[in-house]
């Protein structure tokens, strides 16, 4: 807690009806990082990520961005700190009803005073960042899934912002876009000195750009080190899913009553308390 | 027993809860005015919700009125008093069937459209990123949409009582023989604006107010998933029509039960 990252998560809980999402993690996320979070699917990665925008409030605990909590932040307050944060989402969320040069326009519309032309030329800039200065009167509609993704990366940088936030930026790509993408954020993060912060369950694409990588499971921060001494951990956790083993101390199972308890158990009365009328 | 009861007002905190919601939901999103491009996006809104529904009104105003001469000619035939068949079209329209038709096909139409949009974008994490630029979806998503209902279906019903009008004309005087200043003329002494043209326009605010409130809701608050938006356009329609045909009876009861 001493030295301060641009984002820190002290003693935070989170809860989803009764199931503990987050159990008391601490977090501390330096800048001009780039941070990957990682973890089995349902761990709440995007959960983690949808806390420091500020969507969800913590149940226990605080989030702070740039030294603010922001569950004290007034609206418009924690929409201006927004502005310095850009979020890239797993479908990449373009607004369907704006062409591309329009979707990369929105934030600068909203939050800049520019004038016509230096709108023009800063979103023809950002397309060309991403390669698809060609694409800007498609609608997203006509996109493939990876240039979709682009088109939201060039939006999400628009505002030039401090932080950016990746949700599960390589899911369902094919090989080159992944490799593209790859290149994308470590550029955008070297050039532009961002903090990224990337969810991801692919390993190998995340390993290979991310200086620091936390590791969540069952509640709690598992590991947060580099990619290196984590691929030669020795904790099971941690080796069992950097090596993708199926067998471990991570279980496969949802959370349930015993087998042979349910097996044995009256299935008239089961499934009154799941089925019912509503 | 107490089981029951206890249940009962379970269901009946939680309707209640709900309904705490939808207001919150439409309070906070019209508690800021509308900003620079208010306008536009509300004529935008004003396009889809309105004149994109105007066909169906149109046809259906055209088919009630034409039925309603054809059965008002047949019923008041049979006392000789056919000519009064004029009045009875425009007040059956003007009082009752032009609000609330209109709206059920408001309902149908645009209402169902909003919820499905707007569902939509929460399922494709559009509203999630509205929010994460700053800018609150319920002003920049909900709010014009919900004006552009309250406008459009008051001006769709009168549009939809002006064209019935003109279809029972078609039956009753171009093909049935009654005399066009008779079906005029009785209309005009019959049809008082303040009782009833007035009334039914108010008919008319209400029914927008419900159905817009109820398809923005629901779309809002819908379960981000292809059968959480199926299931959420589908209660758009069954919610809007119970609640305007029960508006309807106490509007009524209201406005003409006692004189």
């Amino acid at each position: 807690m001493a030295v301060n990252g641009i984002i820190e998560i002290h003693n935070l809980s989170f809860f989803r009806g009764d199931r503990a999402i987050f159990k008391d993690i601490d977090v501390s996320i330096a800048a001009g990082k780039i941070t990957a979070i990682m973890g089995p699917s349902g761990t709440g990665k995007t959960t983690l990520l949808r806390l420091i925008g500020g969507q969800l409030q913590p149940h226990q605990g605080e989030v702070q961005l740039f030294g603010k909590n922001i569950a004290q932040l007034k609206r418009k307050q924690l929409n201006q700190l927004r502005g310095r944060m850009g979020v890239l989402f797993q479908s990449g969320a373009l607004f369907t009803d704006l062409t591309v040069f329009e979707n990369v326009a929105f934030p600068l519309r909203e939050h800049t005073q520019l004038n016509d032309q230096q709108l023009h030329d800063q979103v023809l800039l950002k397309l060309e960042a991403v390669g698809l200065r060609g694409a800007r009167d498609l609608m997203p509609s006509h996109l493939s899934g990876g240039m979709a993704r682009r088109v939201a990366l060039a939006r999400a940088v628009a505002l030039e912002p401090e932080i950016i936030l990746y949700d599960e930026p390589f899911a369902g790509q094919d090989p080159i876009a992944m490799a593209v993408l790859q290149r994308l954020i470590k550029h955008l993060n070297d050039q532009m000195q961002l903090t990224s912060v990337l969810v991801s369950h692919d390993i190998a694409e995340a390993c290979a750009i991310a200086d620091r990588v936390i590791l969540l499971g069952e509640g709690r921060v598992l590991a947060h080190d580099t990619p290196e001494a984590l691929q030669t951990s020795t904790d099971p956790a941690v080796r069992q899913f950097m090596h993708g083993e199926a067998d471990g101390v991570i279980p496969f199972h949802f959370p349930a009553p015993p087998l042979a308890t349910e097996l044995l158990c009256d299935p008239a009365s089961g499934a009154d308390k799941h089925g019912g009328l509503l | 027993m107490i089981n029951l009861i206890a249940a009962l007002g379970e269901q009946l905190l939680q309707r209640l809860a709900l309904i705490g919601q939808a207001l919150l939901m439409l309070l906070q999103s019209l508690r800021v005015l509308p900003g620079k491009h208010g306008l536009s996006r509300l004529t935008q809104q004003l396009y889809v919700v309105g004149v994109q529904s105007l066909i169906i009104m149109l046809v259906s105003a055209l088919f009630i009125g034409m039925v309603l001469g054809l059965q008002g000619y047949t019923l008041l035939s049979a006392y000789g008093s056919e000519q009064a068949v004029g009045q009875m079209v425009a007040l059956t329209l003007v009082r009752e069937l032009s609000p609330v038709v209109a709206a059920l096909l408001f309902a149908g139409r645009a209402g169902s459209a909003l919820t499905a949009e707007i569902g939509l974008m929460k399922a494709t994490e559009q509203l999630a990123s509205l929010e994460m630029f700053g800018v609150d979806p319920l002003h920049r998503i909900v709010a014009p949409r919900f004006l552009a209902g309250l406008i459009c279906l008051p001006l769709l019903v009168a549009i939809f009582s002006v064209v019935g009008i003109y279809g029972g004309y078609i039956v009753a005087v171009d093909w049935l023989g009654v005399y066009s200043g008779s079906y005029w003329g009785n209309m005009q002494q019959a049809v008082d604006f303040g009782e009833d043209v007035i009334n039914g326009m108010i008919k008319a605010l209400v029914f927008a107010f419900v159905v817009s409130w109820i398809a923005l809701y629901q779309g809002y608050s819908c379960v981000p998933t292809s059968q959480g938006i199926s299931a959420a356009t589908t209660r758009t329609v069954v919610y809007s029509s119970l609640a305007i045909l029960g508006f309807d009876f106490i509007l009524t009861a209201l406005m003409f039960g006692g004189a």
